[in-house]
């Protein structure tokens, strides 16, 4: 790049000649810039995604075989729906504790919002692996939780908060938390807070204000927190492996096994294809009815 | 994903502390650092098997490396060949991807019953040539055409003796009167179906062809109360931790549970399911499939074999090993006569056939 620098350099002191500006417009010289990333992208990660992605049509026979599966094969629905169903109530969980979080954190005094925060990011730097682990000491039947449920005789027999939806939900949110207060939290901390006490002024009650004015002023980033969650969700595999004693399975997980044991490629990439382009269609929904640039941070 | 057998010798023990770098150990850190071999730049690679025809075996990593480099790397360089051990990990798919793309960087590779009726129908693999390798130093019926068995693993029954009195049989196992609590099955087709239709009374040499349906049915008398694992130490955390009262799983994981808890966790080779670790040869590989039998011969020595058992708890191949197993290791050697006479053995045949309708059935048994 440096050769395509010095060179572009000489050509704008030389009239006539054919510059940077004049073929790739003013923009050009940054383009150029970036252009050993784009190139690295292109290299090293679409092309071999969209081999992937091609294989769903061409293995192990070409055509849109593989994609019958979406339609009429028992398994393959099981566990669409089992994701969708997982990633939903993950998201909503999620969106209710985050905001709550958030609420508190933006209201609290700053040396307690300090300690707060830094509860809220630890787990960020924990991995899931831990986490899942953690949470079967507390879950199992002879764990924590259940044994002091049944110690002060609240419950007789353990509860099963482990090996189901329940055990994964409750590690997902856990570990999406983050991820939800983040966004919640960065938009909050930008609502102006006198326009509730302007409401207040006006006679409003503490929850009308809060509803009418605090809520609405909060949704952009309970949106953004709610895409981030749900496509995280979508794809997750560790904890659902972990907590759903091997009876929850999620896509990620299905193409894993469709791919590394059952040699069922096709199957798989036509799996992944599927979760790429829900999510991208997700992703174009949400850009049109909410600024997404602003939300991420790119303006 | 479900983890093989292979891999999991690999985490049974861990890693050892490595010092120094010689040219195997560069290929050793780059595959425990989680860099396939495929990635090693060719040149590299090329380099490095230059001087000699060097075999590159490739198994599951972890405390496997260090054993499989004693029991037989070196006694294959002591008669003049070149070994390197790659703990990289041959999944199924990964060796199939290597071959379709042309690609092989590996030899030999430790492998099973699924890898081998995976691959060697899609052609993935070398025949195993039988001038070579000896099949008399092996229990014929685990040789097979694309693959040869390097040391035996049982599935076993285990059993929490603070919750079960006596010693259960398989049927108790489905019993949930006389033994309430939750079981642990593997996640996998493979020797669960064999073990659920011999408690439910198919007599050992009517096992084959697999009945799936009555299996599955007989599993879903006890469904609300099973548990699956993915990995070896999975199911040795959940038996340890009393999560659950009984389990089939595999004897190397049974075998360190009851170390470990004293006696309290038990286990048997009664009704178990005998099955072969394989050694298979990707087609094409970079040594040439000559080169790669004779190492494959060379670690037929007993010796080895036996090695691999003190270490690992994987019984030896060789009938022949036998005689060196040192007193103590022979109850729990899954291959000594006395505990083979007790056990079902595996039939590839039937996996070449349907291992992959199978496991799908049994997924969505599982998880409907």
């Amino acid at each position: 790049m440096a050769t395509t620098g010095t060179s572009a350099a000489h050509a704008q002191n030389s009239p006539g000649r054919l510059t940077v500006n004049s073929i790739m417009g003013s923009e050009g010289r940054y383009w150029l810039l970036i252009a050993p990333a784009v190139l690295l992208m292109l290299g090293f990660y679409f092309y071999p995604l969209a081999r992937v992605l091609w294989m769903s049509f061409t293995f192990p026979t070409p055509g849109l075989g593989n994609y019958e599966d979406l339609i009429d094969n028992a398994s393959v629905h099981r566990t669409l729906i089992t994701t969708a169903r997982i990633g939903v109530i993950t998201t909503g969980l999620t969106l209710i504790f985050a905001y709550l979080i958030s609420y508190v954190l933006v209201h609290a005094k700053p040396k307690v919002e300090r300690i707060m925060f830094l509860g809220v990011l630890i787990p960020l730097w924990i991995s899931a692996l831990v986490r899942g682990f953690s949470w079967f000491i507390l879950l199992r039947r002879e764990g924590t939780i259940n044994d002091v449920l049944i110690g002060t005789g609240i419950i007789d027999t353990p509860l099963d908060l482990i090996w189901n939806e329940l055990g994964v939900v409750i590690g997902m949110v856990h570990y999406m938390l983050p991820l939800g207060v983040l966004p919640i939290y960065a938009n909050m901390r930008n609502i102006d807070t006198r326009c509730v006490a302007a409401a207040r002024g006006l006679g409003a009650s503490r929850g009308v204000a809060f509803r009418k004015v605090f809520l609405p002023l909060s949704m952009p980033g309970v949106i953004g927190a709610g895409i981030l969650v749900f496509i995280y969700s979508l794809g997750f595999y560790v904890t659902p492996a972990l907590l759903g004693g091997g009876k929850t399975l999620m896509i990620a997980e299905y193409i894993q096994l469709q791919i590394m044991d059952l040699v069922n490629w096709g199957r798989g990439a036509m799996l992944a294809t599927t979760l790429l382009v829900t999510i991208l269609l997700l992703l174009g929904v949400m850009s049109r009815i909410i600024d997404l640039r602003g939300l991420f941070g790119g303006k | 994903m479900t983890q093989s057998f292979e891999e999991d010798c690999a985490d049974l023990i861990g890693i050892e502390e490595k010092k120094g770098m010689s040219r195997r150990d560069l290929l050793k850190f780059a595959a425990s650092i989680g860099i396939p071999m495929a990635l090693v730049p060719g040149m590299t690679r090329k380099a490095l098997a230059a001087d000699a025809k060097e075999v590159v075996l490739c198994n599951w990593g972890g405390v496997a490396l260090e054993v499989f480099e004693k029991a037989f790397a070196e006694p294959y360089e002591a008669k003049g060949g070149r070994m390197v051990i790659d703990g990289s990990g041959p999944g199924t798919g990964k060796i199939l991807n290597m071959v379709m793309a042309n690609n092989v960087t590996w030899d030999i590779v430790d492998s099973g019953i699924v890898g081998l009726t995976q691959l060697g129908p899609q052609g993935a693999l070398e025949e195993i040539d039988y001038s070579i390798v000896d099949k008399s130093k092996v229990i014929p019926e685990f040789a097979y055409d694309y693959g040869v068995v390097n040391y035996m693993f049982s599935s076993v029954l285990a059993w929490d003796s603070e919750k079960v009195d006596g010693t259960p049989t398989l049927a108790d196992f489905f019993d949930l009167e006389k033994y309430p609590g939750r079981r642990l099955l593997r996640k996998d087709a493979q020797a669960m179906l064999e073990l659920t239709l011999l408690a439910d009374g198919v007599a050992i040499e009517d096992l084959y062809p697999l009945d799936v349906e009555r299996a599955l049915a007989k599993l879903a008398t006890i469904k609300d109360e099973l548990l699956f694992w993915g990995s070896g130490s999975e199911s040795q955390s959940l038996l340890r931790e009393g999560e659950c009262v009984m389990g089939m799983i595999w004897n190397t994981r049974a075998n360190v549970l009851e170390k470990e808890t004293d006696g309290r966790i038990k286990y048997t080779f009664e009704g178990g399911l005998l099955q072969p670790g394989l050694w298979a040869v990707p087609k094409g590989n970079p040594a040439g499939k000559q080169t790669a039998m004779e190492a494959i011969a060379s670690m037929q020595a007993p010796e080895g074999q036996v090695m691999v058992l003190e270490a690992m708890g994987n019984g030896p191949a060789n009938p022949a090993a036998s005689e060196l197993v040192p007193e103590g290791l022979a109850a729990s050697n899954p291959a000594s006569a006395e505990n083979v006479s007790k056990q079902a053995r595996i039939s590839a045949d039937w996996y070449a056939e349907h291992y992959a309708d199978a496991m799908q059935e049994y997924l969505d048994f599982i998880t409907s």
